[in-house]
């Protein structure tokens, strides 16, 4: 086969100088053509291309066409080198034979002889001769550098079959790995992709176009922050954007926390603090020595020893925030509030089991005069006496309560009366018991609020909603969270007599109060808001000259009553609306969506439908779902 | 003088990008530079002097990127040489490329 193939390349390269095919041109083809077939009859040992070339031309039997050429001066050239050739060439052949002997005489020769005849004999023999490289132990030439190397079990096979030394066979197999890695793809399919838009609409991340340069950026440096000696002097926003992605692939460990502490900072938030230890933490404050706002997530091993640190060092916190940290002691607490609860303007502490107690709370009012904002949440140990003492802190303007005790209403009534009038914030979640006359005492006291949660009430109701939004001298208020404020009697789960939970007029009052304010409102589960209520609320401004300018997420949730026509209204109502969750609102079923909102939770398989001028692509996906 | 559907951006050491307008105005940065009296509006072009080339190659490469994907759901990330990140980053904070921009968010 080599001859021929060498036959034709050498054609192809006459052809390209002259650019055209000419008769002649086609003669030599035929010609060589026919010699190459004489070449493979006559059973010549012609393995390498130089050989053949000089055989063909020293044996004028079988070369007519060579000896005809028009190009006689290569041809002399080639004779005046055969003769050297010629002895070289006997050698190589001798040898060939010499080895083709030995593995004829092989067992794996003889093994594999079965199968055929004797006419394939040779070629096997001469097949068997290429692949038999030199076995381990012995010496062989890298083919790639050349070097005399001993080859090995692991020897790798060079481009052309030889053997490789151990540093080219590195090198070859780096080649391989960068070739054989694949470009990944980033969705599979149609069904992937419209998987992963479900669940970008889901996480919140969802958007038209690609995603900003700056996101880019960050999320390859979290991928390679291993890299990464020291991030230089960006932005700290930009460090804090950093920080937060890495968190979120629980990347941040001791190496990577230096990354984040800057001696001139102020702030240091640490998003996921896991696998931090109490040695890191200290390191904190001796790295940040300015230190004013510390926020920690995750804090596990923020245990005592690392209050000690603290107390004894000249870091006076304003803001402190923690999370998880349920080794630090009661007594430690008390201990840092009494020498460093001065300073303090806020204190969040999340999930601290049973060590923040009610005497801490008592603490705060007279170790912490400037306190403003105060978030105990996921609290095992704090009771009514504990809420009981916060009422004595005069300063506080944000307050959030998630505790797993539930005080009875009377102390928030009482809270409500001494420091509601300067609250902007009031978060109670989860308060079981708390009814009526809480909410009448933040119609009475409060006339600041600007976020009002209270979640999971069985005991207010619809009259005592209203109350609270009639007449109310606070202005519009900005956020409102009255999620699962509903009746709960799963033997007549229809039935509300006593109007239980946010209803129908109450829900028509906090819109008429607040409906111009409001940013965001989340009245998630409250099942007995009725169709009427939501066409009243949300009935297309041509009609009322209603529009909620500065809505922009809702939460309309499990709202049995919402039907298509209310999602439509409420995207009419609410120009700026982002967001619209309709999870288990079994009455949406064919809404269009307008461009640049999101409606998330839409109860069939074919998710979001953008309104717009690009129907036929969401027909032709509206296919391959099916298919 | 009319607009021209392409404008010039200039990198430190003075090395040109013509890029389409409409995909450079992702950033604010450039909108601002493009707006009214500015000689930047008059002659269509921006320099900036702290800007390498190689940065400024990947912020144009950028530009077109998210011109061409603007309507799609989905789209694939476009590499970014992690030995460049940081300076990237830094770009892209000047050019005001974050997500939180206005601009971005659909009329």
């Amino acid at each position: 086969m080599a001859p021929v193939l060498y036959e034709v390349s050498r054609q192809t390269r006459q052809r390209r100088i002259s650019h055209n095919i000419s008769a002649h041109q086609i003669r030599l083809d035929a010609d060589a053509r026919r010699r190459a077939a004489q070449n493979e009859q006559g059973d010549q040992v012609d393995e390498n291309n130089q050989s053949n070339d000089q055989t063909s031309v020293t044996t004028p039997a079988t070369t007519p066409a060579v000896s005809a050429s028009p190009a006689p001066v290569p041809a002399t050239r080639g004779r005046r080198a055969a003769a050297a050739a010629n002895t070289q060439d006997e050698e190589a052949r001798e040898k060939e034979q010499k080895a083709i002997e030995k593995i004829k005489a092989s067992k794996k020769f003889q093994k594999r002889k079965r199968y055929l005849d004797s006419d394939g004999e040779d070629d096997l023999a001469r097949a068997l001769l290429q692949s038999s490289a030199p076995l381990p132990g012995q010496q062989e030439n890298c083919e790639n550098c050349g070097t005399r190397f001993t080859v090995t079990a692991y020897s790798r096979n060079g481009p052309n079959g030889g053997l490789l030394c151990s540093p080219c066979s590195k090198e070859a197999s780096k080649d391989d790995a960068a070739k054989s890695k694949k470009p990944k793809r980033a969705t599979g399919g149609a069904v992937g992709k419209r998987r992963q838009v479900q669940s970008n609409i889901l996480d919140g991340t969802y958007s038209l176009g690609a995603k900003s340069l700056m996101t880019l950026c960050i999320e390859t440096l979290a991928k390679n922050i291993d890299l990464a000696e020291d991030l230089g002097d960006l932005p700290s926003p930009i460090i804090d954007k950093i920080a937060r992605k890495l968190s979120k692939h629980r990347l941040l460990d001791s190496r990577t926390l230096s990354l984040f502490l800057q001696p001139t900072a102020e702030e240091v938030h640490v998003y996921d603090g896991a696998k931090l230890s109490s040695d890191d933490f200290i390191r904190i404050f001796q790295t940040v020595p300015g230190l004013k706002k510390l926020k920690i997530r995750n804090g596990i091993h923020f245990k005592d020893q690392v209050m000690d640190y603290l107390m004894s060092r000249h870091i006076e916190l304003e803001d402190l925030y923690l999370h998880g940290a349920n080794l630090i002691s009661e007594a430690k607490w008390k201990e840092y509030l009494q020498k460093k609860g001065h300073s303090l303007r806020s204190l969040r502490v999340y999930f601290t089991d049973k060590h923040f107690t009610d005497g801490v709370l008592e603490l705060l009012s007279t170790t912490c005069p400037s306190l403003t904002r105060l978030k105990v949440s996921h609290n095992q140990a704090v009771t009514g006496a504990g809420v009981a003492a916060i009422a004595q802190i005069p300063t506080l303007r944000h307050l959030t309560l998630d505790l797993r005790n539930e005080p009875h209403s009377d102390i928030y009534v009482d809270l409500l009366s001494h420091i509601g009038a300067h609250l902007k914030t009031l978060s109670l979640t989860r308060v079981r018991d708390a009814d009526n006359t809480v909410l009448d005492a933040i119609h009475t006291h409060c006339r600041a609020l600007a976020k009002l949660r209270i979640t999971e009430s069985e005991e207010m109701t619809d009259a005592g909603f209203v109350r609270l939004f009639k007449d109310w001298a606070n202005p519009g208020l900005e956020f409102v969270d009255l999620q699962k404020c509903r009746q709960l009697d799963s033997a007549h789960p229809r039935e509300n007599p006593d109007g239980l939970g946010l209803c129908s007029n109450g829900f028509r009052a906090l819109m008429a109060h607040s409906g111009k304010k409001l940013r965001e409102l989340n009245v998630h589960g409250c099942r007995h808001i009725g169709a009427d209520a939501f066409e009243d609320v949300f009935s297309p401004a041509a009609a009322t000259g209603r529009v909620y300018e500065a809505m922009a997420k809702l939460e309309i949730s499990f709202c049995e009553e919402v039907t298509d026509f209310v999602v439509g209204c409420v995207f009419r109502t609410c120009p700026r609306l982002r967001e619209l969750n309709v999870f288990g609102c079994m009455k949406v079923r064919d809404v269009r969506v307008p461009r640049g909102k999101i409606l998330v939770g839409v109860p069939n398989a074919r998710g979001m439908v953008i309104e717009g001028d690009d129907d036929e692509e969401e027909e032709d996906e509206e296919m391959d779902t099916s298919a | 003088m009319a607009d021209s559907k392409y404008i010039t951006l200039v990198s430190g050491e003075g090395f040109e990008f013509v890029v389409l307008r409409e995909a450079a105005l992702v950033s604010p940065t450039i909108k601002g530079m493009l707006r009214s009296q500015f000689i930047e509006a008059r002659t269509g072009r921006c320099t900036f002097p702290e800007i390498s080339a190689h940065v400024l190659e990947k912020v144009v490469d950028y530009f077109h990127y998210w011109y061409r994907t603007r309507e799609q759901e989905d789209v694939p990330d476009m590499e970014i040489p992690p030995e460049m990140c940081l300076e990237l980053l830094m770009a892209a904070e000047y050019f005001n490329l974050d997500s939180k921009n206005p601009l971005r968010e659909r009329e």
